[in-house]
């Protein structure tokens, strides 16, 4: 037992981030990341598959959001949020540029928040989403790039980038 | 095999790495020839590199006890003994007969949660159990007041029990089902402890009258005013509790 929640431990914190990436409210997310732990823990012996528990909890929390979404407008208005989301930035250049793809990021619907997490800045295999949304991973591999592009559009012209040209 | 020129689902595996190293090559041979094509592929690179910068951030949230997978199973286990218990308790009182039964269901339903017991818990954790760090670790009010006031506006000051010898030390939040909470820790000489806790009175803004409550070898003092609720736990019976009640008036 001791063992299982000690990689939970480590695994909370990108819970909670994914968490916070869908709902985009602290205490909300809280709320989802703690539900999606209950029905990971009421389920562990008969639920839990071979392979990798960060990609089976992610769909957990996943399914979790959907169906809270769906069942009700609640989350919306649900708690207020702290005030201020400033702490913690890497450096100021860094974080002025990432702002902005992180405001392109946020415009985003759920699902393609979700697949670039997931694949950007968690690093699972389209096998793995493939498995988390349950559908063949050619499909995952067109809906990341459709939510490649849709966040390169809503980015473009926020960054300024160094643009390279080749002079003849 | 990919072939060539590249699908656009062969550059983002390439981008996300899942290509095979001798796919990996000769994608990269191509791109180097053709300016256009990597310039995009590099805009995609940076946004998700970008990403990730953004999002470390999020990695380091203050900690929620309340997602503690320990704390999470006793919850559990005790959820479903209660659930028995209720079970039980309603079987019984269907046997007894009609107006004891509906005495037991009055029973069964008054399991409300006691007032600020989420301070009483934090308390536990942090003050008595001293897990996890402090989220800011400071002496006396001040540098306290400023780091509460960035989280709660307009919220009541920090007592001050100089008089009685304590101190303000360290400072954390939580998150709590009502909302966001922070427990702020004061200590004296002899190493006792007392803490300010606060939070909002939650999404059915439940504000509190004025009271006590005693909890095993604890005692809260909890109220509200119009933002927030608050409490103040210590030690039950002790001499420190004497003391702050001479000194105190909550």
């Amino acid at each position: 037992m001791n063992d299982i929640d000690e990689q939970l431990r480590e695994i909370i914190p990108r819970l909670r981030r994914f968490a916070l990436s869908l709902s985009r409210q602290p205490s909300s997310a809280d709320d989802l990341v703690q539900a999606s732990l209950e029905r990971a823990l009421s389920s562990w012996g008969e639920k839990r598959p071979e392979g990798d528990l960060r990609a089976w909890l992610f769909a957990i929390l996943y399914r979790q959001f959907l169906d809270a979404h769906r069942r009700s407008r609640r989350y919306a208005r649900m708690l207020e949020f702290f005030t201020g989301r400033d702490d913690a930035q890497p450096s100021v250049e860094r974080s002025v540029v990432a702002q902005s793809t992180l405001e392109a990021f946020d415009r985003l619907p759920a699902e393609q928040r979700a697949l670039l997490l997931w694949v950007s800045v968690e690093g699972l295999s389209y096998k793995e989403v493939a498995t988390i949304l349950d559908v063949p991973t050619g499909t995952v591999m067109s809906r990341l790039s459709r939510a490649r592009q849709a966040l390169r559009q809503l980015s473009d012209g926020e960054i300024t980038s160094p643009s390279l040209r080749i002079l003849k | 095999m990919i072939s060539l020129p590249p699908s656009e689902r062969d550059l983002h595996a390439y981008i996300d790495h899942q290509l095979s190293e001798s796919d990996r090559r000769l994608l990269e041979t191509y791109l180097s020839s053709h300016p256009q094509l990597a310039a995009q592929v590099q805009a995609w690179q940076q946004d998700a590199q970008q990403l990730r910068a953004a999002l470390g951030g999020a990695l380091q949230q203050p900690v929620n006890p309340n997602l503690d997978p320990t704390l999470i199973r006793q919850r559990l286990k005790r959820q479903s003994r209660r659930h028995l218990a209720s079970a039980a308790l309603l079987l019984i009182a269907l046997g007894v007969g009609g107006l004891s039964g509906w005495q037991a269901r009055e029973m069964t339903l008054a399991s409300a949660p006691l007032p600020m017991t989420d301070a009483l818990q934090a308390y536990r954790l942090f003050a008595q159990q001293g897990v996890l760090p402090a989220d800011l670790e400071v002496r006396g009010n001040g540098a306290m007041q400023a780091w509460l006031d960035r989280y709660f506006t307009q919220a009541e000051r920090l007592p001050d029990l100089r008089e009685a010898g304590f101190q303000a030390v360290s400072g954390r939040l939580l998150s709590t089902d009502q909302g966001p909470a922070a427990m702020v820790l004061y200590e004296d000489q002899g190493g006792h402890r007392i803490s300010f806790y606060i939070r909002p009175p939650g999404p059915k803004n439940y504000l509190l009258p004025r009271g006590s409550r005693s909890d095993g070898e604890l005692q809260a003092d909890y109220w509200s005013d119009s933002g927030y609720n608050y409490a103040m736990v210590s030690p039950s019976g002790s001499a420190v509790a004497q003391r702050l009640q001479d000194t105190q008036k909550f």
